[in-house]
């Protein structure tokens, strides 16, 4: 009953866009800014970096408007510049922690247990997905946060079906893992 | 508190699928972004009034009148905001007497456009959001001599004084 709003498919706005609508575009990065902007806050663990990634993606995607062979599948293909773009700035960010940590864990090491004892249960999710290898956290987010497909996954990252249930399950362990060491220390 | 790992996982997971806040003025850096900056993209697509479309927004968010053709006496402009929340948005300005019922904007999902057409000279304009809010144009220089005290932006037709 009443009035629905019928929102126009990706596979119009896209033809849309390329007919010259750039407005089009706006309804597009509306449509998918706060779903992948989640993937790359837990994926970056930065929300400043994140931000950055998201903009820069959907401006890339943009740029590259003509080589989405597949208009209806725009959201999947958006989520692979996203991931490779959030491949690139977790390097760069895990350069950056690797030389902190370092120091810090040689100057306060027996201060961390006290800090990890304060932690509230975000904090502890936060510090637990951080400490996942990237392609374990990818693969885990991307499967039950996101939840996609396996196939889905396998054509975004390039890696295979069987590896990435692999990487799943490691992930999962790994998160059960750490969330039991920040809960006893 | 004694969980079983499974749950905690299953807990982890619903703790992440929670919505995050992504900075609202991000859709709007996108859209200005894509307006200024040529696409390699575009090339390939048969389809040039994608191309005009980009230059008229680039050449409004900048201020500088997009001069179709440099022998006419008017132009014809494309003034643009980016406003998904508002409801209505008017272009007023000195070229129609400020008044909101003379140019209505048409929104494309939050991007509210109109096109006209002006002589050559300066004028002060603003965009007038929901019949009761005046914004500046963002992408353009604010006037310094607006008598109202609201504010509002100079565009320049022709090469006329600013």
């Amino acid at each position: 009953m009443g009035i629905h709003k019928v929102e126009p498919s990706d596979a119009e706005l896209v033809r849309r866009v390329r007919a010259g609508d750039t407005g089009a575009y706006g309804a597009l990065v509306s449509r998918y800014r706060d779903r992948l902007g989640r993937y790359a806050v837990h994926m970056i663990g930065d929300r400043e970096d994140a931000e950055e990634a998201l903009q820069d993606s959907f401006v890339r995607a943009y740029r590259s408007l003509a080589r989405c062979d597949d208009p209806a599948r725009f959201g999947a293909w958006l989520y692979g510049i996203l991931v490779n773009r959030c491949r690139t700035t977790g390097a760069r960010a895990a350069r950056r922690r690797r030389m902190f940590v370092h120091d810090a864990q040689a100057l306060d090491g027996a201060a961390h247990a006290d800090r990890a004892d304060r932690l509230d249960w975000t904090d502890a999710v936060d510090r637990a997905l951080t400490r996942l290898a990237p392609d374990y956290r990818e693969a885990f987010l991307l499967k039950h946060v996101e939840d996609l497909e396996y196939e889905e996954i396998a054509e975004l990252t390039g890696a295979g079906v069987s590896a990435l249930k692999m990487r799943v399950k490691r992930a999962r362990e790994q998160l059960q893992k750490y969330l039991r060491e920040a809960e006893h220390v | 508190m004694f969980e079983r790992e499974e749950e905690t996982v299953e807990r982890v997971i619903q703790h992440l699928r929670r919505p995050v806040a992504i900075d609202a003025g991000l859709d709007a850096r996108v859209m200005r972004e894509i307006a200024q900056t040529p696409s390699q993209g575009r090339r390939a697509w048969p389809l040039w009034p994608l191309v005009a479309a980009a230059a008229v927004l680039a050449a409004v968010l900048f201020a500088r009148p997009w001069n179709r053709n440099a022998t006419s006496k008017a132009d014809t402009l494309q003034f643009v905001l980016v406003a998904p929340q508002a409801a209505s948005v008017a272009l007023v300005g000195d070229f129609n007497d400020w008044d909101p019922a003379r140019a209505p904007m048409q929104t494309a999902h939050g991007v509210w456009a109109t096109v006209v057409r002006l002589a050559p000279g300066r004028y002060r304009y603003a965009f007038l959001v929901n019949g009761v809010e005046w914004r500046a144009d963002p992408g353009a220089p604010a006037a310094k001599d607006d008598e109202f005290g609201t504010p509002s932006s100079v565009v320049t037709v022709g090469g006329r004084g600013s």
